[in-house]
Order: C-alpha cells, then structure tokens, then sequence
C-alpha cells in the first residue's frame, strides 16, 4: 500500500467508524463512587460452615458422577426455573457419604469446576454486576418489584444485575442497626435462565406465596463474581422463599421467619 | 478546575473529584473496553474495574499527565485479559448460538450502521495488539501521540505499527468483506 493508498484507507476506516453504534454509557462514575464509600463487611456464613458446604458440593460433584446415583435423583420440586430437591430423596444407598442436612445434589450446569473454599466466602463489592434501581429497570425486560413490607425497609443497598441466559436482577439490603449484616436478598430470575437451584435444602416447607406454590428452603446460590467466574455464595445466614409469578422466579433470602417471610413477597410493588 | 487540579484532589481521597473526572472519561473507557469485549455488560465491569485500579493507583500517577490514555491503557489491558478467560470464552459460545444475526438485507447492508458493524468484524480478525491500535486510532480518533501513551511506545512504533495493521485490514476486507471494498482505492 502507497501512501496515498494509506491516506485513502485511513480516511475510509475513519469514516466507515464512526458510524458504529455504541450501546448506551453506563453510570459508571455513579457506580464506582458507590463502591469507593466505605463498605463493611456484611455478615456472612462461619467458616465452618462454608468449609462443611464446601465439602458437600464436592462429594456431590462427584457422586454424581456416578450414574446410579444421578439415576436416583430425578424428582424435584419445580418452582418456575429452581429445582429443589425434597430431603426424603437420598442417593443410592451406599453411595451417600456421612449424612448431613444438605446432602443431595444436582451437578451445576455452570461453566466453572466445584467451587473451592474461598469461594463460599462472598463479599459484595466483589459480585459482578453492580448497578442502580433505575438502570437496573432500564436494563431488564420485567418489571423490578420492591417490597413495601417491612415498611422501614426502603431501597436496597445494592443492586446487581447478571446475565445467565436472561438478565437476573439482585437486590440487597443491608441492616441499618448493623450495616456489617445483610437483612434481605432478593432475586429475579428470568424464564430460560440456567440460574437453576442446586442445593438440595436443609429444609423444605412447601407454602404459598399470593396463591401459587412456594418452597421454604436454604442453600447457597452461583453468582457471577469479577473474576467472571461463578460461584456459590449465601449472602445471609437464613431461609430462602421460592416462588414463580408469570415468567419470574423470585427468590428471598432472609433471616425472617416464614411468616414474614411471605408478608414480604406478598408486599411486592413496582418501583414508583 | 484544571484536570491536573481535580487529580490532585483526588488524590488527597476527594471521591467528589474522582468522580468528576470519571465522568469525564466513562465514555471513551466503557466504547474500547466494548470494542474489545463485545459485550455492554462485561464492558461496563471492565470500565468500573478501570476506574477502582486508577483510583487505587492514582497517588502513584502524575497529575502533568494526561489521564485518559492512562485510563485507556487499563482498560486495554483489563479488557484483554477478560476476553482471554474462560469464563468470556463461555459467554461469547453462548452468544453466539443464541445471537446469531439474521442474514442482512440489501437495505441493510447500504446503511452506514451495517458498513461499520462489518468493519468491526473485519477488525475482529487481526490479533490483539493490532485490534486495539487499530480501535484507537479509527474508532476513537485518537492521536498517534496519546495512541503512543496508552500502548506506552514510542510514536514511530505506533506508525510503523499502524502501517502493518492496515496491510492485513486490508486483506481481511478483501477477501472477506466486499462491501467495504469501496472508496480507498487510489
């Protein structure tokens, strides 16, 4: 190429470019300056218990490498897109390790290997994702609800959106009397996604949430981190409420008892 | 205020300052971190990883300098890194079995939105470090000196640099992309 030829071509791609057409900016300066307030570490679960869960997904992982075994577990609860394993189902006899409360497991359909220790060790700054209410609406093609039960409860602190074949929305809310705990998680997960409940739960209660089957239940969840990895986190020691509405899942993460578990999924509203 | 004089506010811990400056220069670090990782939402994580390691790093940067190659050259290196990890690998499979773009239509492919978005394919084709000089340069309109300052070489780096990558453009388009063919040829 001469350099005229150059000329010719540089001016072209210049041209040619500047038709390309960005998505919109981001509030990236807004969400960075959220991050750089001081944040304090929000309760989460010891770590003997997240090296006991941590446990348990390995020996799962692998137990379900054995197809007796992923033969056994094939009934579940369906609540919209989350499967939840029932506690009478155990694994082919023989086969279950020392039994716990969380034994069971389905092998996560994720693109990440079992999660490893630390992983089990979240902290929020570091889940992927982070954005605000107003973009995180303009962004999902459902409509956010927010609980106005309790009603001091107000705006999440945080909000993330993730993308696992549809985009999931999680909204936090940290304790105002204790911002080092995390009162309330809640998530919508749309129809199609693979975000598909692991755990087998320590407990299950069936109920209803606004007339249509819900599951009382605990476990930990795969969250997208910066890292781009996925990984299994609790964001709070507690219960986690099931239900589907239409094509959304949601998914309360709570220290409440049901009861007030259920007034807050009931209690759900769009944003003003 | 000056940038340098918002930088060294900054420094002293002004999140208000930082801000200020990040508003300034979001737009150019979240477009070369989409160029280069093709999704908005991984770009809009590149860009806020940006400005958290700049911030972290800020005392240690000197205020005579212009910030945005600086910010630019993170977020290429950031961006890089992420489009090489598996986890990007993963969600670009994904995308591409879920996203596979309709054939374009005659109408479409007159249109200047569909020229470019081929030329980003076409750009797509050449290696990294010819990708993102070439995204500089053309996309962003950078010039070759503040191109200079975010890949940190020497400006007749940057050309001779320049030059090679357009030779293999070039190729790419003509063998692969007609329709850009147009309007260069002397």
């Amino acid at each position: 190429m001469n350099e005229l030829e150059q000329e010719l071509f540089e001016k072209r791609l210049i041209s040619i470019a500047g038709g390309l057409e960005y998505p919109r900016t981001p509030d990236i300066a807004g969400s960075v300056t959220a991050r750089l307030r001081p944040v304090t570490r929000p309760r989460f679960p010891s770590k003997a218990l997240a090296s006991s869960m941590t446990v348990i997904l390995v020996l799962c992982s692998s137990l379900m490498l054995i197809p007796p075994a992923r033969a056994a577990i094939i009934e579940f609860i369906q609540i919209g897109i989350v499967r939840i394993f029932p506690p009478d189902l155990e694994p082919t006899p023989g086969l279950t390790p020392t039994p716990t409360p969380m034994s069971g497991a389905q092998m996560p359909i994720t693109a990440t290997a079992a999660p490893q220790a630390s992983d089990l060790i979240p902290v929020l700054g570091q889940i992927a994702g982070e954005t605000t209410l107003l973009n995180a609406q303009d962004r999902v093609n459902y409509s956010i609800l927010l609980p106005t039960y309790p009603s001091d409860l107000g705006d999440p602190d945080y909000v993330f959106v993730q993308n696992a074949e549809g985009d999931m929305t999680i909204l936090v809310w940290l304790d105002p009397q204790d911002p080092d705990e995390v009162r309330m998680s809640l998530h919508f997960i749309p129809e199609g996604s693979w975000a598909i409940d692991k755990m087998k739960p320590q407990i299950v209660e069936e109920t209803t949430v606004n007339g249509q089957r819900a599951v009382w239940t605990v476990g930990p969840y795969p969250l997208r981190f910066y890292t781009g990895e996925l990984e299994f986190t609790r964001l709070i020691e507690g219960h986690v409420l099931i239900w589907a509405e239409g094509e959304i899942t949601y998914r309360i993460e709570t220290d409440l008892s049901l009861e007030e578990a259920i007034k807050v999924a009931e209690s759900l509203e769009p944003v003003p | 205020m000056d940038e340098p004089t918002f930088i060294r506010h900054a420094v002293d811990g002004d999140t208000a300052a930082w801000e200020a400056l990040m508003r300034a220069h979001q737009e150019a670090v979240f477009r070369l971190a989409y160029l280069i990782v093709g999704d908005p939402d991984d770009a809009e994580d590149v860009a806020q990883e940006t400005f958290l390691r700049a911030w972290k790093h800020l005392r240690g940067f000197d205020a005579t300098r212009l910030l945005r190659p600086w910010l630019l050259s993170i977020a290429s290196n950031l961006s890089s890194n992420r489009r090489r990890s598996a986890g990007r690998y993963f969600a670009a499979l994904t995308r591409a079995f879920r996203d596979e773009p309709a054939p374009a239509t005659v109408e479409d492919k007159s249109s200047e939105k569909s020229q470019a978005d081929e030329l980003w394919k076409a750009v797509q084709k050449l290696n990294m470090q010819d990708q993102q000089i070439v995204y500089l340069r053309y996309f962003l309109n950078l010039p070759i000196a503040e191109a200079a300052q975010v890949l940190q070489v020497a400006e007749g780096t940057i050309k001779s640099r320049l030059s090679r990558a357009l030779e293999k453009l070039r190729e790419i388009i003509n063998h692969d992309f007609p329709l850009l063919q147009e309007g260069y040829k002397a």
